[in-house]
């Protein structure tokens, strides 16, 4: 019967019009020089290199002291599943409550995937400061917030990306750098996942 | 619910979270697609101001945190769904051989078939993966050429699958899967002189049945519809899996189509919905039928659940609007923000139903007829010409049809809405030549 199911499939796919494939959208907002590390945050904590004292930021290892950038990375629900297999229950629907559980997971498959260097070489750190859940077009999607700690101002910022490229080739990064009235965009492929961003 | 949810506010921030909303800001100049919609999009009946209306995605508004727990926040594949259970069989076979070719394709082909049915591109993308470290050999397969030809033709690339599938008949010649693809391919390019031949290589090379059908579809595309639907009734094979027959009950519809013998074309669509109940081409093209049938409403119940895929989206929004639903503008909006998503990753093949939209949702005729014939540069099927006929009418500009209407004279294309219309045009260009 196999025969049968394999030359069906190609005549038909054809002929379908727009699919939705994987997207995932990364905004990073470049904080100006000699602005407060986290705008808005902790009003007046000094401008760059003194980074307010917020606690608990495990990723970061040790490097990087002076935020240069604040993200919010929107990353599908559907794609995180077929990963991270989000959908504890196995129901067909993600709940709040399984997206929570997840949530660490979440966070190190991303940032595993997600790389800043200063333009000196030094590598910079990567911290999720928070999670939250948005919607799309094409359905919902997990926001995660995060901060680029450098040691070191740098001029610009080596960015490279490899959200589920091993997993799906025609996933797409779609990022927008916001720095001061500038707007620069970008689209990540796998053939294109490395960028630099002035600061 | 309507006009709370417009466009206008669609993305407003929350007040408190002064970081938020710079980031807002950013996201406000992507335009539509990266705005943010709040709340479960497809979980639940959104409550609805006419119950006759299905249930709309939720509105929009700033990342959130759900308040409870068992809030519904995506519909994902179940694992209670059996080609979801036997993907993830190949998978596990997979991931313990994975150096196998054989487990590869097996796996890659789940992959396609599943994404094809629900409509999703993620599995093509997981399929394309699955087979990669073949395709990077210098001389890759030929089952991997293949796959990554009907993968490519999904995403109607055609020009790189279509030099894949040459490379897999020059490693195969006697490749009926490969020449099948082929003949699609070209079918879909109105180049009938080559899939004739290629139809007949199927026959030799794959089942006659299989022949039979692709030369049959041949047949209803070139002006001989009436023996396009006898080849297909030979091509039917009751023992065969549903799948087959259920295309085979696909392609009858459509050529009843061509003829516009509407209760034969329905039963057909019936009957191939029977066997694959779920199937998105199948569902889009009877949604597509009911529009043209004026049957808006039978076409919400038809595609509840398959909000997923775009083209299904599509059709709901055009049943929305032909009852005159409030839903109408969100769901334009949404299908606007989805052409955009699709736009800003570079994509490119979907000129056809885009053109659709900027007719009938965006009311925007001009618009329309530039995607539609840059849709027509790439695609020459029946509905491919009819979007390109229906801007050109919408726009008084019967010049910008003279291509399409020259294909439709030289195929002899049979279509009781298509060749009405080319007749208008054609009269009204020959008036205007005078």
């Amino acid at each position: 019967m196999k025969p049968w199911a394999l030359l069906v499939l190609v005549l038909v796919s054809a002929i379908a019009g727009a699919h939705s494939a994987s997207d995932a959208y990364l905004t990073l907002d470049a904080v100006a020089k000699g602005a407060a590390g986290g705008d808005g945050g902790a009003g007046g904590d000094g401008g760059v290199g003194a980074r307010s004292g917020a606690g608990g930021d495990g990723a970061t290892h040790g490097k990087g002291t002076v935020v240069v950038a604040h993200g919010q990375w929107d990353i599908a629900l559907r794609d995180l599943d077929f990963v991270l297999r989000v959908d504890d229950d196995g129901d067909g629907r993600i709940t709040w409550g399984e997206l929570r559980r997840h949530q660490a997971q979440i966070e190190r498959y991303a940032t595993s995937r997600l790389t800043f260097t200063g333009g000196s070489g030094d590598a910079c750190a990567l911290r999720v400061t928070r999670q939250q859940v948005d919607g799309h077009a094409d359905g919902t999607y997990a926001v995660l917030f995060f901060d680029v700690l450098c040691d070191r101002r740098p001029k610009s910022l080596r960015m490279s990306y490899d959200l589920f490229f091993a997993i799906d080739p025609s996933h797409r990064g779609i990022l927008v750098m916001h720095t001061g009235e500038d707007i620069a965009t970008a689209v990540l492929a796998p053939e294109n996942a490395t960028v630099n961003l002035p600061l | 619910m309507h006009g709370k949810y417009a466009p206008t506010r669609i993305c407003d921030g929350d007040p408190n979270e002064k970081r938020t909303m710079n980031l807002l800001k950013i996201t406000l100049r992507l335009a539509a697609f990266a705005c943010v919609f709040a709340g479960p999009l497809w979980a639940g009946p959104a409550p609805a101001a006419n119950p006759a209306t299905a249930a709309a995605p939720d509105p929009v508004r700033a990342p959130f945190t759900p308040a409870a727990d068992a809030e519904v926040l995506q519909e994902v594949p179940s694992a209670a769904d059996p080609a979801v259970s036997a993907m993830r069989t190949l998978r596990a076979k997979f991931d313990a051989e994975p150096h196998s070719l054989d487990r590869a394709i097996e796996l890659a082909n789940a992959y396609i078939d599943y994404s094809r049915q629900i409509g999703d591109a993620h599995y093509a993308g997981y399929a394309e993966a699955v087979i990669a470290p073949w395709r990077k050999r210098p001389v890759p397969p030929a089952s991997v050429l293949l796959t990554e030809a009907t993968i490519l033709q999904y995403r109607h690339q055609f020009a790189v699958a279509r030099d894949l599938l040459q490379q897999t008949l020059q490693l195969e010649p006697h490749n009926g899967q490969a020449w099948l693809t082929l003949a699609t391919l070209d079918m879909v390019q109105g180049d009938y002189p080559r899939v004739s031949k290629e139809c007949a290589a199927v026959t030799n090379d794959a089942f006659l049945v299989t022949g039979l059908a692709c030369l049959g579809i041949l047949r209803s595309y070139t002006g001989h519809a009436e023996q396009g639907l006898v080849l297909l009734n030979q091509a039917q094979a009751p023992s065969a899996a549903p799948g087959y027959q259920a295309w085979v009950h696909g392609l009858l519809a459509e050529s009843a189509e061509r003829l516009g013998r509407w209760p034969l074309a329905e039963s057909q669509y019936r009957a191939a919905l029977t066997l694959l109940p779920q199937d998105n081409f199948l569902l889009v093209a009877y949604a597509d039928f009911l529009l043209d049938r004026q049957r808006p409403r039978e076409v919400l119940p038809l595609l509840a659940g398959h909000e997923q895929s775009d083209t299904a989206f599509l059709r709901i929004a055009l049943a929305e609007a032909a009852l005159d639903s409030p839903q109408t503008a969100r769901y334009t909006w949404i299908m606007g923000a989805r052409f955009a998503a699709l736009r800003e990753r570079g994509s490119e093949y979907f000129g056809r139903e885009e053109a659709r939209f900027a007719l009938l949702l965006q009311h925007d005729p001009q618009g329309s007829l530039e995607l539609a014939l840059a849709n027509w540069q790439v695609q020459k099927a029946p509905w491919d010409a009819r979007v390109v006929l229906e801007a050109a009418a919408a726009a008084h500009d019967p010049n910008a049809a003279a291509g399409v209407l020259d294909f439709v004279d030289e195929t002899h294309l049979q279509d009781p809405i298509v060749v009405p219309l080319a007749k208008r045009l054609r009269d009204q260009l020959r008036a205007s030549a005078r």
